[in-house]
Order: structure tokens, then C-alpha cells, then sequence
């Protein structure tokens, strides 16, 4: 295990490395941000002065090396946009606005979805498995603006402010970005589980359980669903990064100030610093939620082995 | 027994002066609640709160709430007192400005002549190492602009002299719209908390800024003028249009800014919501190639749009009144003067009628004339395309319909018109570069944060971002002409007859010039929006 940690970790390290140094270049073949820094009517030399300001006149590899010196202290430079570091922008983001919605909208889209996929995968083909295939598909297919404006105009428009309708910072404001983040991976969570458990419960180990007399809740969820739920965390994994990536359509519809607003701004406005310092968090997300799930497979499964 | 009677006595006089204070508030002999929020709906936050760093019309609405400048604009858009009391030309070398006394920044620190000095040298970009401040990059270089204006001086507590080595007739707009910042606070805490912790001497504090999320302040007290009649205001980002709309209609702001045209016709007609719109000075057309060969990456070829019968022709195809009618349901305006409307300086031009007809005889006269089976007309064997880098999602989606549209029209008279629909990023690239096809146009919008109609006739002078139809040497001279002449009256018929002189030459195809929608709870009172890029809200009151 030890080893097994070490080595991901040594691999993270890399993989990291890799995706920042492909940013790096990548934004700067887009061109440069300082024609957004001048007024319209800035000449060329103006333009030409900014960008030596800005230190985008020097060759590519001392910038390169500059950045590479500074990126492992957190240094990704200041915002071209917000005059300000850069990683300290992605961070304020990031937590705690980000990091509560994800958390919201993974908790509300697992702990929903295994009782309902476990519900229909039992009620094959009965009243609750079309009721909760028909959901499924529903909220899959939902786009997630939609969605979102139609929870607005019920939850704060016609109900007058039964739900803010924009805006961070208490748990009312929470619901119905959470919501709205939550119903497709829910949807898509639900039909995993419902899957992973007819599978499963087709399985001879279940029939010599019941045959045995274990009752059914038992065989559901400490033989059944530990089995039927590899696909489901690997998913969910995949899911919960996405949202601590930033859910933009989300967090434009209800105002929220997460970081894949953040992000998404920063893009068109050739804003660097910020663009390297958010793929850095990504990308350590990633690494982290890749290596959680890794451990949790063997936690649920005595069959994989670590090392 | 007594001691407790008497504290009944106390309390009923407290809370009958409370009462009676609450009911001396009234506007327009409506009760209104002085310690109210208002919550206002806008689509963006700023970037920057330093006013050296940038003043587009996002930044300029919050920047303006807090600091404010030595000329102020009023409802109509005419300048008047700020912080200066008034101001005038000397000589025609010099301008003076008397301050306005008794104002102080938000921190105590007193407004004067040093204050304006300083902040003459961080826009000017000189002395700066006098006062130990290594300054911002800044959005605009008033040396490279205004090269002219020398030095400046303070003539007494209260009055500084600038000067300059050739007139500058509006140094007044110049100098004076630009807000103005703290000199001890900057020295002392660095430039960088004029962004951070900004204190100016505008009617509101800024108490806390969460980035992209709101700015909040409160109204500060020490107010030289006549001050907000509610106590805290808050800029909430609400990003979408919808968002902003649902946020009004379940009360939760009271006033939305940036109200899409189509949906202020049916919020005008909804019980507790007003809506309202004014004249603003974001001016969108298109800019066509008609530089010559040595002024971008050409290949050896002038602009295709170098001759101005065509630019004119392109105008007379355009049926702007159509745009404005049915894309802009009459929230916009056609202008064929080179200024905006509600700048100082402008004069009305006479409207460059839809006029298919006209257009393709005046692109007969310029030689396209040999229309193909495809109807697209041909010079000696070249024909007559547009590429048109077209900017989406970035000016609004009334710009984003108008585009197309108008490539239909320019179709309907014998113009291919090839659209490219670009980011912004890559638009403002481009014309950086300089690396716009010879053939090559782009739509775009440009406003200001001036008063007067230089900001907008200077386009055409040096090559930048927006300049692709230099001015000939004959208008180059008039607009000499308009920067050398300080007598008022003599300034503005020289800038009128600039204005109908451009108007002909057509150095773009001008398309229309955009309102600004306001949608508010019937709860805001005396709310009038503002020409100029910001809100004001001095003197506005929320009902009780």
C-alpha cells in the first residue's frame, strides 16, 4: 500500500507537470492579452509597452523557465484582469463557494441515487422502476440552465422569494443551485446502480444467500450493491471533479461565485496567471479524486489489490 | 415609583423622536426608509477599482460610486461642478481650476491642490518617483495622448494651472472626467490599495468587494453634496439577463441594469416594476479596411474600402431605422455624425437614408458594376467581398442579430459578405497585429469616458486598434484645426463641420447607437439614468 501511495503520488507529480507546461503553451497560441489592458485608442506602441510590462516581449523559454521557478510556490503571478495573485484568486473561488456547491450537489446526487437505483433495480419492470426510469431520463436530458430558471421562477418568482433566486453564503441559497448541479449526474448515477445491481442480482452468490435465509436487506446492500458499485464511485469521482472544476452554466444562471466563472472570463480575456493557477488546481483535483477512488475500489472490493 | 415614571417619560420622548424623525423623511410626500438597501441587478463585476487601470462601462459604474472627478455630469449629460467649482482657460496655453473646499476622502484625508497634483502625475506618468510610487499599468497614456500638456502647478490651496506647449481646448474633459484618488492614503499604503480598499470622496464607501460575486457600500456621511437618501447599496453579479429579471420580479433587487430590449416592453406593463432608458454613448458599426498598404500586414495591397464612395454606398444599403424598430424595439438610434449623441460637441447629421438604389450607383461610380449570375458585383474581375469578423456574445444579443442582418442587406446590393464569427480575444488580435484581410471589415462597438466629441473625432488620427480609415490629409488638418481653437463658440462650428465632413466621408458604416434599459421596483424613487457610463444615485430614495 505504501508503495502503491508513493508511486501514484510520483505520478501525480508528472501528470501535473504535464498539464500545466501543455496550458502554458497552449494559451500562449492564442495570442497576447495586452491590446485588453489599453483603451481602443491605443497605438501599436502602446500595445508594445504593455506587453513589456507585462514581460510578454521576452522569449518563450525564459518565460517558461520563470514560471516553472515559481508555479511548485504557489506563484502563478498576478491577474492580468484583477491585478491580483493569481492562485489567491482561484483559491477564494474555489473554497468556499465551489467546494460548497459540489459537495452539495454529490451528496444530494449519491445518497439520492443509490436507494433509487437500488429501488428500481428490485421493482424491475413495476410502477417504481418506470417512475424512476422516466425521472432519470428526464433530468438527464434537462439542460442545466433550463433547469435552473425553471426552479427560479417557481422557488423565488411565484412562490415571492421562497428561495433566493441568486447569490451565496446560507444554506437557502444553496438548494436550488444544488439542485439544479445535482439532477443529471443523479439521473445518471440511479440508472448505474440500477444496472450494477440486476447484474448483480443475477449472480449465484446472491441465490445461495437467499437460500441460506439471509435476509433481504442484507443481501441488497452488504452483497449486492457492494459489488454492483464499482462502475458507481468511479462515476462519481468523475462527477465530483467536474463540479470542483467549476459548473459554469450553473454558476452563471444562479450568480454563483465559483470558480468556473472565474475560469471562463478568464479565457477570452487571455488572463494567464489565472488560467495556469485554476488548470493546477484542476488538474490536482483530479489526481487526488483519481486516487481516492483508486482506494476506495479496494476498500469495497477485497479482490483489488493495492501495491 | 418616580425613578420608573420618569424612565417611561425618557422612553416616550426617544421613541416619539424616532417616530417623528421617520416621518420627516419623505420624498415627494412619499414616506422612505433612510437605513434601507438597495440591491441593484448588474450583469458584470469590475475588474479594477484604481481608475488609472482601466475605465470601460463596467468599471466606470463602480468606480464612479466612490470616486469622483473635478467636472460631474448631469441627467442630461452636460458637465458640471465636481470637485473642482469651476474651470477655465487663462490663456490658450493655460487652464485653471478652482477646487471645491471643505471635501474630504472617505478616510479624512482633505481634498486640495496637492491631491490634484498628484494625481496629475500618475496620469501623466511624471514625479512618480518624487512620491515613491511604482504606478499600475495604466488603461490610458495621457503622455502619448496629450503629449502637449507639460506641467501643472498649484497657484494657491485651492487652484491649479495647467499648462500646455499648444492649446488644448479640452483639457477641461480631459483631465477633468478622469476620478481622482487619495494622494497620503496612495503614498502611504501603496497604489495597490486603491484597488483593494479604494477611499475616494464619492457619496458611497466601499465597505466589502466578493469578487464576481457583489460590492457593497454605505453611504458616507461626510458627503460634500446632496447625498443618497438610503443608507447601504449593493452591486449584486447576476451574469444572466433572466436571472436579473426573476431576481426584480421576486423582489429580491430593486433595480436591474442592462434590461434587454425585448423584455422591457412586457416588465413596462407588469404592477410594481417601471421600466426606464436613456441615450448612452456605446456607438456600434463597422469598421472596413481602407488603410493604405503601408499601415498593416497587406501583402502588398491597399483596403478594399480605401475608396469613400463605397464606405457611403455600404452606408445608404443599411436600413438602420429597420434595426433599430425590430431588433432594438426602438431602445437604440440611428446617428450618421461620427459622435455620439449626448457627447459635447455634437451636431446633428443629416441620416444616411436607405437607399439600395443610391448605394449600388455609388458602387457603379467606384467601378463595381459587373454583377455575375450571383449577383455579386466585380471591378476588372475582382469581386466585391467582406469578410466580416464578427465578435459574438460579446456587445449583447441585439448586436449579435444586427450582424447578419446587415450582411443581408450589403448582399442585397451586390456585396459578398463572408461572416467570421470570432471571440473578442481573437478580434482584438487581429487588429492589433494589424493582420485584417485586405478585404476585411469587423463590427464593433466603441464608447467613452469623456464629455467631449474629441474623444470620439480623434478615432481617425493616429493608427490604433479602431483606426482602419485614416483620415485624409484634408480632414487631418480640420481636426487641427478643432484641437487649436480654444474660443468655445468658434470650437464647436469647426467640430460641427468636422462631423458633416466625416459624415460623407464615411469612415465606417455607422449602425446604430444602443439605450440603456433600467427595470426598477416602484419602491426606488427618483431614479433617472445617467448619459454617461455609471448610475448615480445621489438624491434617489427607496419608499418605506
Amino acid at each position: 500500500m505504501p508503495s502503491f501511495l508513493l508511486r501514484r503520488l510520483i505520478h501525480g507529480v508528472f501528470v501535473v507537470w504535464g498539464v500545466v507546461t501543455a496550458v502554458f503553451f497552449l494559451v500562449r497560441l492564442t495570442g497576447d492579452p495586452s491590446a485588453f489592458l489599453v483603451d481602443q485608442s491605443a497605438t501599436r506602441e502602446e500595445i508594445a509597452h504593455t506587453r513589456h510590462l507585462l514581460g510578454l516581449d521576452r522569449p518563450l523559454y525564459q518565460q517558461y523557465a520563470a514560471f516553472l521557478l515559481a508555479a511548485p510556490r504557489g506563484d502563478f503571478g498576478t491577474s492580468i484582469r484583477d491585478k491580483r495573485p493569481a492562485m489567491g484568486l482561484v483559491l477564494e473561488h474555489l473554497w468556499p463557494a465551489t467546494v460548497e456547491l459540489a459537495l452539495a450537489a454529490a451528496l444530494l446526487s449519491t445518497v439520492l441515487a443509490v436507494p433509487l437505483g437500488i429501488i428500481s433495480a428490485t421493482h424491475k419492470d413495476r410502477a417504481a422502476d418506470h417512475v424512476s426510469r422516466i425521472a432519470s431520463l428526464l433530468l438527464q436530458s434537462m439542460p442545466g440552465f433550463w433547469l435552473g430558471l425553471l426552479l427560479i421562477l417557481l422557488f423565488a418568482v411565484e412562490l415571492r422569494g421562497f428561495l433566493p433566486a441568486f447569490g451565496s453564503g446560507t444554506w437557502r441559497h444553496l438548494v436550488l443551485p444544488a439542485v439544479a448541479l445535482a439532477a443529471a449526474p443523479l439521473a445518471q448515477n440511479a440508472r448505474l446502480v440500477r444496472a450494477g445491481m440486476l447484474e448483480v442480482l443475477q449472480q449465484d452468490y446472491v441465490r445461495t444467500a437467499r437460500a441460506k435465509g439471509v435476509p433481504e436487506r442484507g443481501i441488497l446492500y452488504r452483497h449486492a450493491f457492494k459489488n454492483a458499485a464499482i462502475p458507481f464511485i468511479t462515476v462519481s469521482g468523475l462527477s465530483l471533479g467536474f463540479m470542483l472544476s467549476g459548473a459554469i452554466i450553473i454558476e452563471t444562471v444562479f450568480a454563483w461565485p465559483g470558480l468556473g466563472r472565474l475560469i471562463v472570463q478568464a479565457v477570452p480575456g487571455r488572463d494567464f496567471p489565472v488560467i495556469q493557477a485554476g488548470v493546477f488546481v484542476f488538474a490536482l483535483i483530479f489526481v487526488a479524486l483519481n486516487l481516492v477512488v483508486d482506494l476506495l475500489y479496494a476498500a469495497v472490493d477485497p479482490r483489488v489489490r493495492l501495491g | 415609583m418616580a425613578k420608573r415614571t420618569a424612565r417611561r417619560w425618557v422612553w416616550a420622548v426617544v421613541l416619539a423622536l424616532a417616530v417623528g424623525t421617520s416621518e420627516a423623511q419623505t420624498v415627494d410626500g412619499v414616506a422612505v426608509d433612510a437605513d434601507a438597501e438597495l440591491v441593484v441587478a448588474v450583469p458584470d463585476d469590475t475588474n479594477n477599482m484604481d481608475p488609472r487601470i482601466g475605465m470601460g462601462s463596467t468599471r466606470s459604474n463602480y468606480i464612479r460610486q466612490v470616486f469622483e472627478s473635478l467636472v460631474d455630469v448631469d441627467a442630461q449629460g452636460k458637465p458640471v461642478p465636481g470637485l473642482a467649482l469651476s474651470w477655465k482657460p487663462v490663456n490658450d496655453l493655460t487652464w485653471e481650476f478652482t477646487l471645491r473646499r471643505g471635501v474630504t476622502f472617505h478616510n479624512g484625508e482633505a481634498f486640495n491642490a496637492d491631491t490634484v497634483l498628484f494625481n496629475l502625475d500618475r496620469m501623466f506618468r511624471k514625479n512618480l518617483d518624487k512620491w515613491g510610487v511604482k504606478d499600475v499599468t495604466a488603461g490610458t497614456s495621457f503622455e502619448k495622448v496629450y503629449p502637449a500638456v507639460t506641467r501643472w502647478e498649484k497657484v494657491g490651496d485651492y487652484t491649479v494651472r495647467i499648462y500646455s506647449s499648444e492649446p488644448v481646448p479640452n483639457l477641461w474633459d480631459v483631465v477633468g472626467r478622469e476620478p481622482l484618488v487619495p494622494r497620503e492614503y496612495a503614498i502611504k499604503n501603496g497604489v495597490e490599495a486603491l484597488n483593494e480598499r479604494p477611499v475616494g470622496t464619492g457619496p458611497w464607501k466601499m465597505v466589502a468587494w466578493k469578487r464576481n460575486d457583489s460590492m457593497r457600500f454605505e453611504r458616507y456621511e461626510g458627503y460634500w453634496g446632496s447625498p443618497p437618501l438610503f443608507k447601504r447599496l449593493r452591486f449584486q453579479v447576476i451574469p444572466e439577463a433572466g436571472g436579473r429579471l426573476a431576481a426584480l420580479r421576486a423582489g429580491q433587487v430593486g433595480l436591474v441594469d442592462a434590461v434587454p430590449p425585448l423584455d422591457a416592453g412586457v416588465l413596462g406593463r407588469e404592477p410594481g416594476i417601471k421600466v426606464m432608458s436613456s441615450a448612452q454613448k456605446l456607438y456600434c458599426r463597422i469598421y472596413l479596411n481602407a488603410r493604405p498598404k503601408d499601415k498593416f500586414d497587406s501583402g502588398g495591397k491597399d483596403g478594399l474600402f480605401t475608396d469613400p464612395r463605397v464606405r457611403l454606398a455600404f452606408n445608404l444599403a443599411v436600413n438602420k431605422e429597420g434595426i433599430v424598430q425590430k431588433i432594438f424595439h426602438g431602445y437604440a438610434q440611428a446617428n450618421a455624425s461620427p459622435v455620439a449623441t449626448v457627447s459635447y460637441g455634437y451636431a446633428a447629421q443629416e441620416p444616411y437614408a436607405y437607399d439600395p438604389k443610391r448605394a449600388r450607383a455609388l458602387l457603379a461610380e467606384a467601378g463595381w458594376k459587373d454583377a455575375g449570375p450571383d449577383g455579386v458585383l466585380k471591378r476588372d474581375g475582382e469581386t466585391l467581398t467582406l469578410q466580416l469578423l464578427f465578435p459574438a456574445k460579446h456587445y449583447g444579443q441585439g448586436f449579435d442579430e444586427t450582424t447578419p442582418a446587415v450582411a443581408e442587406m450589403l448582399k442585397a446590393v451586390g456585396v459578398q459578405v463572408v461572416i467570421k464569427p470570432v471571440d473578442y480575444g481573437t478580434l482584438i488580435q487581429t487588429v492589433t497585429k494589424g493582420t485584417l484581410p485586405y478585404n476585411g471589415g469587423f463590427t464593433a462597438c466603441r464608447t467613452s469616458n469623456n464629455l467631449d466629441a474629441d474623444d470620439y473625432l480623434r478615432d481617425w488620427t493616429a493608427i490604433t486598434l479602431i483606426n482602419w480609415a485614416p483620415y485624409p490629409a484634408d480632414l487631418v488638418e480640420l481636426y487641427r484645426a478643432t484641437r487649436r481653437e480654444v474660443d468655445p463658440q468658434k470650437r464647436l462650428k469647426l467640430m460641427a463641420d468636422l462631423q458633416r465632413r466625416v459624415r460623407d466621408w464615411a469612415p465606417v458604416v455607422s449602425l446604430y447607437q444602443e439605450a440603456k434599459i433600467f427595470a426598477a421596483s416602484t419602491r426606488v424613487l427618483r431614479f433617472a439614468p445617467l448619459m454617461d457610463l455609471h448610475m448615480d444615485f445621489r438624491g434617489v430614495a427607496l419608499r418605506k
